[in-house]
C-alpha cells in the first residue's frame, strides 16, 4: 500500500512520476509554495492594492482562487491585500467573448471586481482604459482592426513576442488607474522556462530578469511580481482537478513559431528529465540586469533598458557587416570597414536600435510588412527622437 | 525564373544567406564569407603580428575551412601568422582514424606542419578502451576533458601563443542552450566569449564564431575541400543532441535566431551575488582547472582505479565513492597475503605522518591490481616508472610556485614516501626499471627531449597524487 509521502494517509496523487501525495497535503504543498514566494520576498507591505491579470486560463484562475483562499483566512496567515481583477480581451476574435463572460463568472464567484480592457486600446495613446466594473466593454472595430493589422504583417514568432510586450504595458496602465502599486501575474515555472529560452532565442538575454524573475521593477511606480513562478503545470493540473475549477482552456501561442517549438520541446524533455524546468528556472535567477540607475533611456516598446555587450565585436555588428557584404559588391578590401557605411546598414537592418528599441523589439520591428507602428509607440519614438 | 545575385554583379544567385536572407552568387558569397571572417578576427582582436597560431584540426567540415580561410587571409591581408596543425587522435575506430587521414591532406595541401597527439599517449587510454569502461552514456565527458587539456598540451609543446578552433554560430548557439537546460551558470557566462582563456594559458580564439554551419558547409562544397564528414560513432547519446535538435527545428523557422542567441548570451549578466567558480591551475597537472584538482585528472583516476563514473555528477560523489572504495580494498583479505612483505615499510610511514596514509592505501590498491588481477603487467611497469617521476616533477613545481612552509613539509614528507613505496613496488614487481627511472629523473630538466613522456606521467601518476592533494 503506498502512502503520502507526508503523512500515513493513502496517496492519491502522483508527482514527478514518484512522489506520492495524498489531497490535503499536496493543497497545502501548493499553498505553501505560493505563500512563501510572496512572503520571502518581503515586497508587499499590509493592505496593498493588486491586480490580478486573468486570462481564463489554468494557471490565473487557479491564482485567483490561491488569492481568495489566502484572503479569506482569519488567522495570522491571512494574506492582506486588496485585490482587483483585470482581463484583456484578444487578440483575435473567436471564443472571447465567451470567455470574457465565463472569467466574469468566476470573479463573480470570488466577489472580486473585474475590468475588462480589450487588447486593441494600446494602438491609442488615451489616458483612461478602464471603463466599466464587471461588465463587456464596447468593441472599438477601427482599433481592432488596425491592431490586427499590424499583428498579420508579423511572422508567428515576432507576433508572440509583441503581444506579450503588449499587455506588459497595458498591465501597468492599468494598475496605475487603479491606483495599485502591484501586479500578480499567473505565470507557472514550466511557463518560466519556456519564456526564458524563448527570450534567449529572440535576443533578449539582457531582459530576462525582468521577463522570468519573480520580481519585475522595469516601472518606477508598478511592480510586476509572479508568486506562482515555483508551482509546475502538472502540480496546476492537479490542483484544478481537486478544487474542481473549470478553466476555459485557451492558449494564445501561434503554432509555427519559435515559442511553439520551445514549448513542446520542454515539454517533451521534461517527460524524460524531470529536472529540465526546475533547473532551467534555476538558470534564470542567477541571471541579473545592468544596473538600471547609470542608464535611463529605455525601449519604448518594452521598457527594458538598453545593452551593450561590453566586447569589441558582438552578433549585432557581425549580422551587419554580413548585409553590407552581402548587399554591395567589394571592389576594395577596406571598403566595408567605413564606419558610416556600417551605421548606415545599421539603421536600415535594424531601425531604432538602441535609441528607442532594443535589440529584440528592432528585430520585431524591421519584420513588420506593415511598418507603421502604433500611435503610442511613434509617439514616443518622436519624443524621444526631439529630446535627442 | 533564377534569382539574381543581390550585389547586382549579374550572375545568378545559388544560395540565399540563412543569417541575413540575401540571395548570393558563387563569386559574391566566396567574397562575403571570407570578409566577414576578417572583419571579426580584425574587429575581435583575435591574433597579433608575428603570431604562431595552432589550428585545432579535426579533419571535419569546421576545421578544414578553419585551416584553408586562415591561409588565405593570412596571405591576403598579410597578418604575419605562423599557421600549423593541431590534431588529437582519441583513438576511435572508425571515425578518428579515417579523420586523420583528412588531416595529413590538410597538411599536404595547405603546407602547415601538423602534430598529432593521442590520448593512448597522454593518458593511457584509447576512446573505445574508456567506452569498453563507462559504456555509451557520458562517454563523450570523457573525450571533451581530455581533448580540451590534450590542446593545452599540444599547443604548450608547438610554443605557440594561441589555439584556434573551428567552433561555428551554431556550436555556439547550442552551448548556450545546453547550458541553460543543464544550469551550468559558469559556462554559459564564458561560452559566447570570442577569445577565452585565463592569464597563463593559452588562449582560444573562434575565428568562425559569427559563421553559420551551413555557410560552412557550402564553401567547402564550393571550393571543393577535402573533408571527413563522418559523425563520431558515439556522439548519438549524448544530451547535447537535445540543445541540437532545438536549434535545428528553431532555424527551420528563424534562420536568424543562431545570432539572436549568441547576442543573448553576449549581452546576459550574472548576477553580482552569484559565486562562480574561479579559474585556477590544476594540483596535479597544472592545467587549467576550475577545481583543486581537474576534471581530467579526476576521471582519469576513476578509469585507472576500475571506478569509471568517479568523474561523473557531482565532485562531493567522487570523494565518497573513493573513500569507500578505499575502505574496500584495505578490508579486502586477498590483499593481507600480498602486501604482508610490506608491512614494515607501512608501519614506519604512519610513524612518520599522517597523511600518508591515504598515500599508502592507494599503493596497496595497486599492488592489489598486480597481484590479484594479474592484468595489465606492462602498464603497471610504467606506471610505476612515472609515478616516482611525475611526483618529483609535481614537486618541483609546487616547490617553485608555493612558499607555503607547511605544504614543503608534506612534500618532504611525500618525498619520503615516494622512495618507499617505490622500493616496495620494485620487490613486488619482478621487472624493475630502475636505471631508466632514474635516467628519467636526470633529464627531467630536459622537457623538450622527455615532453612525450613527461605527459604519460602527469597524467597517469594522476592517480598518485590525487590521493595525497586532491582527495
Amino acid at each position: 500500500m503506498s502512502k503520502c509521502k507526508k503523512c500515513e494517509a493513502p496517496g492519491t496523487i502522483v508527482l514527478r512520476k514518484k512522489d506520492l501525495y495524498c489531497d490535503s497535503c499536496f493543497l497545502n504543498n501548493i499553498n505553501h509554495k505560493f505563500r512563501s514566494v510572496i512572503g520571502k520576498n518581503k515586497i508587499l507591505s499590509k493592505n496593498e492594492n493588486i491586480l490580478l491579470c486573468l486570462s481564463g486560463g489554468t494557471a490565473s484562475t487557479t491564482l485567483m482562487d490561491m488569492v481568495h483562499y489566502g484572503i479569506s483566512l482569519d488567522s495570522h496567515k491571512k494574506l492582506r491585500v486588496n485585490p482587483y481583477a483585470l482581463h484583456i480581451i484578444g487578440p483575435g476574435n473567436e471564443d472571447n467573448v465567451q470567455v470574457a463572460n465565463s472569467v466574469i463568472k468566476s470573479c463573480k464567484h470570488y466577489g472580486f471586481d473585474l475590468y475588462i480592457i480589450h487588447i486593441a486600446e494600446y494602438v491609442h495613446d488615451c489616458t483612461s482604459l478602464i471603463k466599466n466594473v464587471n461588465a463587456m466593454p464596447e468593441t472599438d472595430s477601427i482599433s481592432s482592426n488596425t491592431f490586427n493589422e499590424i499583428l498579420n504583417g508579423m511572422p508567428p514568432t515576432a507576433q508572440n513576442d509583441f503581444i506579450l510586450k503588449v499587455k506588459q504595458n497595458l498591465y501597468v496602465k492599468c494598475a496605475k488607474e487603479l491606483s495599485c502599486k502591484f501586479i500578480f501575474t499567473a505565470e507557472t515555472t514550466t511557463t518560466l522556462a519556456i519564456n526564458l529560452l524563448s527570450n534567449l532565442t529572440v535576443g533578449r538575454g539582457s531582459q530576462v530578469q525582468n521577463d522570468i524573475g519573480f520580481c519585475d521593477k522595469r516601472d518606477k511606480e508598478v511592480t510586476i511580481l509572479r508568486p506562482m513562478k515555483e508551482i509546475s503545470k502538472e502540480e496546476l493540473n492537479q490542483y484544478i482537478s481537486i478544487k474542481k475549477i473549470m478553466p476555459v482552456h485557451n492558449c494564445n501561442m501561434l503554432d509555427n513559431s519559435l515559442q511553439s517549438v520551445i514549448s513542446t520541446f520542454v515539454t517533451d524533455l521534461q517527460e524524460n528529465f524531470q529536472s529540465t524546468v526546475s533547473s532551467v528556472c534555476k538558470t534564470a535567477d542567477k541571471i541579473g540586469v545592468h544596473d538600471d540607475s547609470k542608464y535611463d533611456s529605455r525601449c519604448v516598446l518594452c521598457k527594458n533598458v538598453f545593452n551593450n555587450s561590453g566586447s569589441k565585436i558582438s552578433a549585432l555588428e557581425a549580422t551587419v557587416y554580413s548585409r553590407l557584404v552581402s548587399s554591395k559588391k567589394r571592389e576594395d578590401n577596406n571598403e566595408f570597414h567605413d564606419n558610416s557605411l556600417i551605421e548606415q546598414t545599421s539603421l536600415s537592418m535594424f531601425p531604432y536600435i538602441n535609441k528607442n528599441l532594443c535589440y529584440g523589439c528592432s528585430r520585431i520591428y524591421s519584420e513588420m510588412t506593415l511598418c507603421d507602428l502604433p500611435d503610442v509607440v511613434k509617439v514616443h519614438l518622436q519624443m524621444s527622437d526631439k529630446s535627442k | 525564373m533564377p534569382i539574381s545575385c543581390k550585389t547586382e554583379c549579374g550572375r545568378n544567385a545559388v544560395l540565399k544567406r540563412p543569417k541575413t536572407g540575401d540571395a548570393l552568387c558563387k563569386e559574391c558569397f566566396y567574397s562575403a564569407f571570407e570578409s566577414e571572417i576578417h572583419y571579426t578576427i580584425i574587429k575581435g582582436e583575435l591574433f597579433n603580428r608575428g603570431d604562431s597560431v595552432a589550428v585545432a584540426a579535426s579533419g571535419g567540415k569546421d576545421s578544414t575551412v578553419l585551416a584553408h580561410i586562415l591561409k588565405t587571409l593570412n596571405e591576403r591581408y598579410d597578418y604575419g601568422l605562423n599557421l600549423m596543425l593541431l590534431s588529437i587522435d582519441e583513438g576511435i575506430t572508425g571515425y578518428r582514424d579515417d579523420s586523420l587521414e583528412t588531416v595529413k591532406q590538410n597538411r599536404d595541401d595547405y603546407k602547415m606542419p601538423l602534430k598529432i597527439l593521442s590520448y593512448k599517449e597522454l593518458y593511457g587510454w584509447t576512446m573505445d578502451e574508456i567506452v569498453a569502461q563507462i559504456g555509451r552514456k557520458n562517454n563523450c565527458t570523457f573525450c571533451g576533458v581530455f581533448r580540451r587539456q590534450a590542446l593545452d598540451r599540444g599547443a604548450a609543446m608547438l610554443g605557440v601563443k594561441c589555439i584556434a578552433t573551428g567552433h561555428n554560430a551554431d556550436d555556439i548557439a547550442e552551448t548556450v542552450l545546453m547550458n541553460v537546460l543543464r544550469g551550468d551558470i559558469a559556462r554559459l557566462k564564458r561560452c559566447t566569449a570570442i577569445v577565452t582563456g585565463s592569464e597563463g594559458t593559452i588562449p582560444r580564439v573562434k575565428p568562425l564564431k559569427y559563421t553559420y554551419e551551413k555557410e560552412i558547409v557550402m564553401y567547402a562544397h564550393y571550393k571543393k575541400l577535402v573533408y571527413f564528414s563522418t559523425e563520431c560513432v558515439f556522439a548519438p547519446n549524448a544530451y547535447r543532441g537535445h540543445a541540437r535538435a532545438l536549434l535545428k527545428d528553431m532555424e527551420k523557422i528563424r534562420p536568424a535566431c543562431i545570432m539572436d542567441i549568441i547576442y543573448s548570451g553576449e549581452t546576459m549578466t550574472i548576477k553580482d551575488e552569484v559565486s562562480l567558480p574561479a579559474q585556477r591551475v590544476c594540483v596535479r597537472c597544472n592545467f587549467v582547472s576550475s577545481q583543486e584538482v581537474c576534471k581530467a585528472c579526476v576521471l582519469l583516476e576513476g578509469l585507472n582505479k576500475g571506478l569509471p563514473k568517479l568523474g561523473i555528477g557531482k565532485s562531493s560523489k567522487a570523494k565518497k565513492m573513493l573513500d569507500e572504495y578505499n575502505l574496500k580494498q584495505t578490508e579486502s583479505s586477498g590483499l593481507k597475503e600480498a602486501i604482508s612483505d610490506l608491512n614494515d615499510t607501512v608501519s614506519s610511514c604512519i610513524a612518520k605522518a599522517k597523511t600518508c596514509k591515504s598515500g599508502l592505501c592507494s599503493e596497496e590498491n595497486n599492488v592489489n591490481k598486480n597481484g590479484s588481477i594479474n592484468k595489465n603487467v606492462n602498464k603497471c611497469n610504467s606506471n610505476k616508472c612515472c609515478i616516482g617521476q611525475c611526483i618529483s616533477k609535481e614537486n618541483s613545481q609546487i616547490q617553485k610556485s608555493i612558499s607555503n612552509s607547511k605544504v614543503n613539509s608534506l612534500l618532504q614528507q611525500y618525498g619520503l614516501d615516494d622512495t618507499s613505496t617505490d622500493n616496495e613496488q620494485l620487490k613486488l614487481v619482478t621487472n624493475p626499471h630502475e636505471n631508466g627511472h632514474e635516467d628519467v629523473l636526470e633529464n627531467s630538466d630536459d622537457e623538450q627531449s622527455h615532453l612525450d613522456e613527461d605527459n604519460t606521467c602527469s597524467a597517469s601518476c594522476g592517480r598518485m597524487g590525487s590521493l595525497q592533494i586532491g582527495f
